[in-house]
């Protein structure tokens, strides 16, 4: 006889939480920012440079992910054999990528080896040797890293909807990491004039985190920062314009496919935006966790998919908002429909207070969750250098995340959600799909062929 | 019963560059119908991490009913006696929680992280559905989860490229009659036909506390929490015997190369070259593992540094070329991965890759090699442990398919214990032309050029 409880369980009183606490300081000219965690045996040693791809130059997308994988592609004096194997001797594993808005490149590195980590991430991000031959090689595997996304689903739809949402003169109109035709033009002399203008002491944040007892941090300031010289070159703010033709169904030919990769949304606001707790909470009750609207009526009501998602990707300089989901070709149509649909119905009625609350919930208990490791407090420490947080933003946030009410959410959800100028993509068999997605009333329907 | 662990001092080879390694705490428990529990304090964050295994996977799956563990794992989510269809993710998120269940060929794991105050949430929603899920399956569940499981293999494989690789891997590398011929996700026509009867019955042969592991990693009391546990599964019968699985009995050669063409929609050839290798929680597994760090993990191993760096014959990637596939039933996997740079021609690819391969047999690491791969596989594993839901799940491994959660501890120097005459020594037992699956996938002939 099975005997269970019945009555769920109360939880007990919540225990308090802050970001791990963490000091700034200046060596030798450069700021470091230190995070004592204790007792993980695992550390970060990050460098956090505004070297991010808004500031590369007209033409030459894609050149700042090319100079971050180059960076371990040896030094003056290590060949890229040779600077592998001193880093993994160690343990260390090195990490160099970029995103819209700032390069990092660095170690994860047991703690008793700081030190010779820091020496190395210095020699890449100082000395790379950035020869030709290295860097064409780079270059011709970041080529086949791209044919490869364009095989797959879900990058391919990425890259026709920001083609399809930003006007062309705009930075984001292409991937942060380029796309064929641009990275097939980059040259070696392009990699290295990013590098001598984007690396410098001025554009670069040292941030150490984890179990710092037997680490002397300014000795690592010093590693990186003793005798650089030179200044960043400065650059404008990106070009951030749309096309201005939304309510369309760009359909992507993929002969065969079994599903469809649905895209749906707009452009967005800056991280900067004033409502930006209250937008971003409603999108995580849209499509921002399991509990979410599109996971439930795509997933969990029609079977249509494995998992439909959606929210905003709020830059510096602006960003995106998108609802996805790879959906069974047969149910192309109607999967599409009910994606715009639910839009819609955040954007007309928004959210029900015991919705709200559990989102709110769920934002602000992940808190500790998220941030469990040195990777994670690293990059939270990493946004905070981007976008030039107070040191209290953490903890400020989620008390903004905790207070935020229906009104302003549902405000935001009415100015931040445009259900009628929506860009849908669709990466899908053509043969299949077209005729029915020209039925649903979301635009007309363009067919785009990729080359073979 | 109770027996709390002692915790041993590590006797590890003297090395260079490996950190002192953290040995965390733990007790083990078992509760009178069979249920065994392990509890690790650690009071670094006011996290959680509750991690239950039940010891069935897609090798105790029947013929014709190949992907029913894991369609079953995703009924598991729909409510049970006293939680509703909603509640099992929608408990955990308004906690502030992740939770989740993988399925895999040796297991069926569940999983909550939660903040520590919400220790009791997660452990009353494991007992009803553990206890009380048939109160809750209906046709309705199934269907629906058909369905999103179907879409979860075309998502993951039948509509990417090269998806296809991990299904015939396991086709070819282990005969029909072995379990791990087929991969966890099955066939579409076995989810099809799968029925509530089979649910029904799958759940009253394998879901019962005698045949689970509790692990609980975090910020908790081990005497309170012990006594959570009790309340909320002690009130469910152990079963008291299961049935034997299917027998994994099999040769430690494959016997022959297996070789297959497969014309995909892809940019590029790219090979997979599988090898059957021993049991995963065998001295001579640990020895594959460092074998497959020296050949192909990292940036500094050899394969890298001969196709990638040396001659620009494979796609550079930060992940692993070569990666073991750790199985305890008769024989595991190992696998190199080798997609071809654009331009270049896959059997000069494939020939490079042997001649490395086949030299490990004759040319053990040297001592910089070694010290390279142990402090790899070192952070690795440090990186794994790193947080309360990868121990956890550790320590609910460890201890279903062994019975000794110490291996936490004390695996790693294990591993580190592998001599490179080990190495050697398995790589001549492994890397064997007669003991390998190899596929390789090419770009279809260009249908119909538009």
């Amino acid at each position: 006889m099975t005997t269970l409880v019945a009555e769920r369980p109360e939880p007990a009183p919540p225990r308090p939480w802050r970001f791990p606490s963490f000091e700034r300081r200046t060596v030798a000219g450069g700021p470091v920012i230190a995070c004592d965690v204790p007792g993980r045996p695992l550390a970060m040693v990050l460098l956090v440079l505004d070297a991010g791809a808004v500031t590369e130059p007209a033409g030459k997308e894609g050149v700042a992910l090319l100079l971050a994988r180059a960076l371990s592609e040896g030094t003056r004096t290590k060949s890229a054999y040779e600077f592998a194997v001193a880093g993994e001797r160690l343990g260390a594993n090195w990490r160099a990528d970029t995103d819209w808005d700032a390069m990092r490149c660095g170690f994860e590195v047991p703690a008793g080896e700081l030190q010779a980590a820091a020496d190395l991430l210095a020699e890449a991000v100082r000395d790379p040797g950035l020869d030709d031959e290295t860097l064409l090689r780079v270059r011709d595997e970041r080529l086949d890293e791209v044919r490869l996304e364009l095989s797959q689903p879900g990058p391919r739809a990425g890259m026709a909807f920001v083609d399809a949402v930003f006007s062309s003169d705009s930075r984001y109109a292409v991937r942060d990491g380029g796309d064929l035709t641009t990275v097939a033009a980059l040259t070696p002399d392009d990699v290295r004039a990013f590098h001598a203008a984007r690396f410098a002491p001025d554009a670069a944040t040292l941030v150490v985190v984890g179990d710092l007892a037997g680490t002397d941090v300014d000795a690592l300031g010093r590693s990186v920062f003793e005798g650089w010289t030179g200044t960043a070159t400065p650059v404008a703010p990106p070009v951030v314009s749309t096309r201005g033709e939304n309510k369309r169904i760009i359909l992507v030919d993929r002969p065969g496919s079994v599903q469809s990769m649905l895209y749906s949304g707009h452009d967005a606001p800056a991280r900067a935006v004033e409502d930006y707790v209250p937008m971003t909470t409603m999108a995580l009750s849209l499509g921002g966790m399991f509990s979410s609207r599109l996971m439930y009526r795509l997933r969990e009501d029609k079977g249509y998919t494995y998992g439909a998602y959606g929210g905003y990707d709020c830059r510096r300089h602006g960003g995106v908002f998108v609802a996805r989901a790879a959906v069974h070709t047969e149910v192309t149509a109607p999967a599409l429909a009910d994606t715009v649909a639910e839009i819609r119905r955040m954007h007309d009625d928004g959210l029900e207070e015991d919705e709200l609350d559990l989102a709110r919930r769920y934002r602000s208990g992940i808190f500790p969750i998220n941030f469990a490791g040195s990777p994670a407090v690293a990059a939270g420490l990493s946004d905070l250098i981007v976008h030039g947080f107070p040191d209290d933003h953490f903890d400020r946030l989620r008390a903004q995340i905790e207070a935020v009410t229906t009104d302003e959410v549902n405000t935001a959800a009415q100015k931040r959600l445009r259900p009628d100028d929506l860009v849908n993509v669709v990466v899908g068999d053509a043969s299949v799909v077209a005729e029915s997605l020209g039925e649903i009333g979301l635009g007309p329907v363009q067919v785009v062929t990729d080359e073979a | 019963m109770t027996v709390r662990g002692t915790l041993l001092a590590l006797h590890l080879p003297r090395l260079t560059a490996v950190p002192t390694l953290p040995s965390y705490p733990f007790s083990r428990h078992r509760l009178d119908n069979g249920l065994r529990v392990v509890i690790s304090e650690d009071h670094l964050a006011p996290v959680v991490a509750v991690n239950l295994w039940y010891d069935v996977g897609s090798r105790h799956e029947a013929p014709g009913k190949t992907g029913f563990a894991h369609l079953f794992e995703h009924l598991m989510f729909q409510g049970s006696k006293n939680v509703s269809r909603n509640d099992h993710f929608g408990l955990i998120s308004a906690a502030g929680g992740t939770l989740n269940g993988t399925t895999w060929c040796d297991r069926t794991n569940y999983f909550e992280t939660v903040p520590a105050n919400h220790l009791e949430t997660a452990l009353w929603l494991e007992a009803d559905r553990m206890g009380g899920l048939l109160d809750a399956l209906d046709q309705d569940n199934l269907d629906n989860q058909r369905e999103v499981v179907k879409n979860e293999k075309r998502q993951t494989r039948d509509n990417q490229p090269y998806g296809a690789w991990l299904e015939l891997l396991h086709e070819h590398g282990f005969p029909e009659s072995h379990p791990y011929h087929h991969t966890t996700i099955g066939s579409m026509a076995d989810l099809d036909a799968a029925s509530l009867e089979d649910a029904r019955s799958f759940y009253s042969t394998w879901y019962a506390p005698d045949n689970a592991v509790l692990s609980i990693v975090g910020d908790v009391d081990t005497d309170a929490t012990l006594a959570a546990v009790e309340r909320y599964f002690g009130g469910i019968p152990a079963k008291g015997s299961f049935p034997q699985p299917p027998s994994t009995e099999i040769a430690a050669h494959i016997g022959q190369e297996i070789r297959r063409h497969v014309p995909d929609r892809v940019p590029v050839p790219r090979a997979f070259i599988g090898y059957r290798c021993p049991p995963f929680g065998t001295p001579d597994f640990d020895a594959v593992e460092v074998l497959g760090t020296v050949l192909g993990g990292g940036r500094g191993s050899r394969l890298y540094k001969a196709l990638v760096l040396d001659r620009p014959l494979l796609q550079a990637s930060d992940g692993d070329i070569m990666s073991s596939w750790p199985f305890v039933g008769g024989a595991s996997l190992t696998v190199a991965d080798l997609p071809a740079r654009e331009g270049v021609d896959i059997a000069e690819l494939e020939a490079a890759y042997h001649e490395l391969a086949d030299a490990a047999a004759t040319q053990p690491p040297t001592d910089e090699e070694m010290t390279r791969a142990r402090a790899l596989i070192t952070s690795e594993w440090l990186h794994h442990l790193a947080n309360v839901d990868g121990r956890a799940d550790m320590f609910s491994q460890f201890t279903t398919l062994f019975d000794d959660p110490g291996l936490v501890n004390d695996m790693l120097p294990r591993v580190l214990a592998v001599t490179p005459e080990d190495v050697a020594r398995v790589a001549g037992e492994v890397l064997r032309p007669d003991n390998r699956v190899v596929l390789v996938f090419e770009p279809e002939a260009a249908e119909v050029a538009a």
